[in-house]
């Protein structure tokens, strides 16, 4: 098939706005699924993504159209609806030449549209753009149109106004793919150019890869090369995704495929190589790839130490599928072995979480998250800071630096006051304020990323009533004055405990930090000292007083068994703690750090 | 595993679940009833009694509620010979306990409680001042309980009991002080004092969530405790167990058996029964009882057997509230091994810091471990 017959395009789209439910109804009117195997959202594989409502990983699926007498071969290419996965969304993008921009036409335009819509411009892609959920009685299509105009400069003519639900208006949208959307360019005859914009990991076949097509061509026998991780692999096979895996003869210029080359680990496929062909190299490698950098780290130990070898077991079967995600080993002397994790943001690192908890059946300790910072060092070496415990001593410091994201704020305009407080209180810096109509307005803010680490996102949320949506990109790092603040229980340093704060906040977190403690950590039958330090001084101090008096007055008959019943309760609960030295500290406390500002 | 050696209860306890009025801090099985529906329970009980005959020989004999004295004369007599003819009593030294109210004895039922072999009444006094009485929600006041002391003691009773609370909500340590001061001058020869616990679902306790009552601080509930030992010790009383207090010889053989983990029978509508290694719970509701015993059905909704190790717990957990301790001995002859096999590691750490001793191979709580004692028996479990 000519390329003249081949359209690449993606749905972009604010989470829940429609992008699962229009792509179930593409393959529906294509035929490309029977009703029989429909169920909804089809792209969605793991059902976390499902419960959730969002794309985690990126899919593509063939559509065969047939207009005016001839065959057209669309590859709808699914993109990850959050900004955790902007990287991934930009080789998902890198991988069309057109885009669907997807506004639910009674929620308008959101902080995800507008970051979406610019990465797909920035990609020169041709933008159509869709109005959705039109059926739904308190749907403003007219006014969303406006905002579109107003933010996107988007022609309002060239919008589509449609319904998934009830099919109005699809077949508008297949007329508008081929017409607008150009056919991909390429070499036929070059040597292989191909863009890996997703990968999973199948239990029996291995890595699988999805693949575009730039030059030349692949088919099972050859022998790839991966441009940025220099590693070479025997095609098994190839295909197209409807959206089952169909074997072809091979993979041409510009269509979007399946390939399966005996890979053994995800980690050997980085999203946004190139693949060419080991024997004819192509001379450069596509544009636009970037290592996966995770933003935020964690530890994760299991609550009970035995349990150590379980735990690396259940993040190896997760970091499987999920090449973002890193893990390795760490030693903590308050929690004992355990691993530090990495994640692309805050949305993955819960999924991973909810993913480990639903899937293995290991009680963990969860230690505050942190982003990566960096320091210069005195010797001029700069080294990143993934854990509190890697901060070098203060006198061997140049520079502190910590990461700085934009962000922006899609809301309606009574809460633009609030946000603004909100994010003046974490430090913000004040961007600019833009407005989409009398009602709603875009707030800018570089914020460090930090201070988003945790609540920041629920908090907004509840701040605006549900209504404002938020987006971040990382924008770099900038020079700081932050401190490790450290916690001491009886004396002892609780290095689970350490966080790194900025310097103007380490006197009030420590004093706020140690009597959050106070109120998780259980009396005992000694006193119990805490201590908030910035190296050795001790910036706070709060004592839990030993029990005077717990004695049971009465036991007789009856009592006996619910006495013992209650003993053998607190014990088990006992067993969830990490004891330091001899006090014993429950789970929740290692995460109160987060949390001290209520 | 060894098999434990079978043994045999000769511990008997019967329980009448009703009172004149329900206490404000009680959450027993216990009622308000109507004198026609006592009557249809002790029928029941009477039934229950006679399944035991020849079964046993009982040493002691406890009843308790609720309150047995809110029975009437009639009522009491055939509660007390059904006991009589249906069990078999040890010896001239067996104790035979009654729990009596202030505000429902009378000389005559403490006449016909003699007359069956009842050598020993337990009273609940709970306080002999009326603004501590009437928070607890007693029907009696402090005088009617030194009044039923005197008639005991006149019918020629020789062994008395008498129940303080302390620890109530408003209540200042000079307070608790002439409540023991008075018992002192009554001179019973056996004082149990209770720290007052705030039961789940009591009004007492709604008092408490709802704010109308708040708790007596730690501080002053200690002082209290230390000095209650401290004031009946001097006056002769032993503190054999964390919250009982007794003259020589005079420690109750019946609660003995509880704290020594041994066996008894319990009988009527809720009561418990422990017998080689199971223990078991009648039914509780007082309706059903009497249902399910007149129409021969299972009584018993609740049975658990202990495993060795956790009857061996619980049996060093209830020893550590009695002074005298277990001994490595009785220990080991009853479950077949020592106790430093199982709990070396708890007894160290506990002695290191003065909580209890070890001494001739005996495990004893010291006095300041009795304070906090549900901590220590939190790691024996």
């Amino acid at each position: 098939m000519s390329t003249e017959r081949i359209r690449n395009f993606c749905i972009i789209a604010h989470i829940d706005h429609g992008k699962s439910t229009l792509a179930d109804r593409l393959m529906q009117k294509t035929n490309t699924i029977s009703s029989r195997e429909f169920r909804n959202q089809m792209l969605d594989d793991m059902d976390l993504e499902r419960e959730r409502g969002i794309t985690i990983k990126a899919s593509a699926v063939a559509l065969k159209l047939i207009k005016d007498g001839k065959e057209y071969n669309l590859n709808l290419i699914d993109t990850p609806g959050h900004v955790d996965f902007n990287y991934e969304v930009s080789r998902s993008l890198g991988a069309c030449e057109g885009a669907l921009l997807l506004v639910d036409a009674s929620q308008g335009v959101e902080a995800q549209t507008v970051a979406n819509a610019y990465l797909a411009m920035e990609h020169n892609l041709s933008i159509i753009p869709v109005i959705s959920k039109i059926d739904l009685p308190q749907s403003r299509p007219y006014d969303v149109l406006t905002e579109m105009e107003k933010t996107l400069g988007i022609n309002p003519e060239e919008a589509l106004m449609v319904s998934a639900k009830t099919g109005e208006g699809i077949d508008k949208i297949f007329d508008a793919v081929i017409e607008r959307i150009p056919p991909p360019k390429g070499n036929p005859s070059a040597p292989l150019k191909a863009l890996i914009f997703d990968s999973v990991y199948d239990e029996f076949r291995g890595v699988i890869v999805y693949l575009r097509i730039f030059d030349g061509a692949i088919k099972a026998g050859d022998e790839i090369y991966m441009m940025k991780t220099h590693q070479s692999f025997k095609v098994e096979e190839v295909g197209v995704l409807k959206p089952k895996m169909l074997l072809k003869n091979n993979l041409l210029t510009g269509e979007v495929g399946y390939c399966i080359a005996n890979i053994k680990s995800i980690h050997d496929v980085k999203i946004g190589d190139t693949v060419t062909n080991n024997k004819d190299r192509a001379a450069e490698a596509l544009p636009g790839y970037r290592a996966p950098m995770p933003m935020v780290y964690c530890g994760i130990y299991p609550t009970n130490n035995a349990d150590f070898h379980l735990l690396r077991e259940a993040l190896e079967r997760l970091s499987l599928n999920d090449s973002s995600f890193t893990f390795e080993p760490e030693t903590s002397q308050a929690l004992g072995f355990g691993f530090r994790c990495g994640f692309l943001g805050l949305l993955h690192m819960e999924i991973v979480q909810e993913r480990l908890e639903r899937e293995s059946n290991i009680n963990i300790v969860q230690t505050a998250p942190n982003v990566t910072y960096e320091v210069l060092k005195t010797n001029k070496e700069v080294i990143k800071v993934d854990n509190p415990e890697k901060v070098p001593p203060d006198n061997e410091i140049e520079e502190f630096r910590e990461p700085v994201v934009r962000v922006n704020f899609v809301l309606p305009t009574e809460y633009v006051g609030t946000i603004m407080q909100f994010a003046e209180a974490r430090r913000g810096r004040y961007k600019s304020t833009e407005y989409l109509s009398e009602k709603r307005a875009i707030l800018t803010y570089e914020l460090p990323l930090a201070e988003i680490i945790f609540d920041f996102f629920d908090k907004m949320k509840s701040a605006t009533r549900g209504y404002g949506t938020m987006d971040y990109d990382f924008i770099g790092y900038e020079l700081a004055d932050l401190v490790k603040l450290d916690i001491l229980v009886a004396g002892k340093l609780v290095d689970a405990l350490s966080t790194i704060v900025h310097r103007k906040d380490a006197d009030i977190k420590g004093r706020k930090l140690v009597k959050k403690l106070k109120l998780e950590i259980s009396r005992h039958l000694f006193e119990v000292v805490l201590q908030a330090a910035i190296g050795s001084r001790i910036i706070a101090r709060e004592s839990i007083r030993p029990i005077a008096k717990n004695v049971t007055a009465k036991c007789y008959g009856g009592d006996i068994t619910r006495k013992r019943k209650l003993l053998e309760k607190q014990k088990e609960g006992k067993k969830r703690m990490k004891s330091i030295g001899n006090v014993e500290i429950p789970q929740r406390a290692f995460l109160s750090v987060l949390s001290v500002d209520e | 595993m060894k098999r434990l050696k079978d043994t045999v209860p000769n511990a008997l306890y019967i329980h009448i679940p009703f009172c004149a009025q329900k206490c404000r801090y009680c959450d027993f099985n216990s009622f308000v009833s109507e004198s026609t529906f006592i009557d249809k329970y002790l029928t029941a009980l009477e039934k229950e009694i006679a399944g035991l005959k020849g079964q046993y020989v009982f040493n002691t004999v406890y009843i308790g509620g609720g309150t047995p004295s809110i029975l009437n004369e009639l009522q009491l007599e055939k509660l007390l010979r059904s006991v009589l003819n249906n069990t078999m009593l040890g010896s001239e030294t067996y104790e035979y306990t009654v729990e009596a109210n202030p505000g429902t004895m009378t000389i005559d039922k403490a006449q016909i409680l003699k007359g069956y072999g009842v050598n020993r009444i337990s009273v609940g006094v709970q306080s002999f001042q009326d603004r501590q009485l009437k928070l607890l929600g007693r029907i009696h006041s402090g005088d009617d309980a030194r009044k039923t002391f005197d008639l005991l003691r006149s019918t020629g009773f020789k062994n008395i009991n008498t129940d303080l609370i302390f620890g109530c909500s408003n209540q200042s340590l000079s307070d608790w002080e002439k409540d023991l001061k008075t018992v002192i001058e009554l001179n019973p020869e056996h004082v149990s004092t209770y720290s007052l616990t705030y039961e789940e679902g009591t009004p007492l306790t709604r008092d408490l969530d709802n704010n109308v009552i708040c708790t007596l601080d730690e501080d002053t509930e200690l002082e209290m405790y230390k000095t209650t030992i401290r004031s009946l010790t001097l006056h002769a009383y032993h503190h054999y167990e964390i919250s009982n207090f007794s003259r020589d010889g005079y420690q109750c053989a019946h609660n003995l058996i509880y704290w020594q983990n041994k066996d008894y029978v319990g009988v009527g509508a809720g009561a418990y029964s422990f017998v080689n290694g199971v223990r078991s719970a009648n039914e509780k509701n007082v309706c059903r009882y009497i249902e399910d015993l007149h129409n021969n059905k299972n009584i018993k909704p609740f049975h658990e057997c202990l495993g060795q190790d956790r009857h061996a717990a619980e049996t060093i957990i209830m020893a550590l509230r009695l002074r005298q301790g277990i001994s490595n001995a009785d220990f080991c002859e009853r479950f077949g091994y020592t106790i430093e096999d199982q709990f070396s590691e708890q007894i160290d750490k506990f002695r290191r810091d003065g909580f209890v001793t070890f001494d001739n191979k005996i495990l004893k709580i010291t006095q300041e471990g009795l304070y906090i004692a549900d901590t220590i028996m939190s790691e024996f479990v």
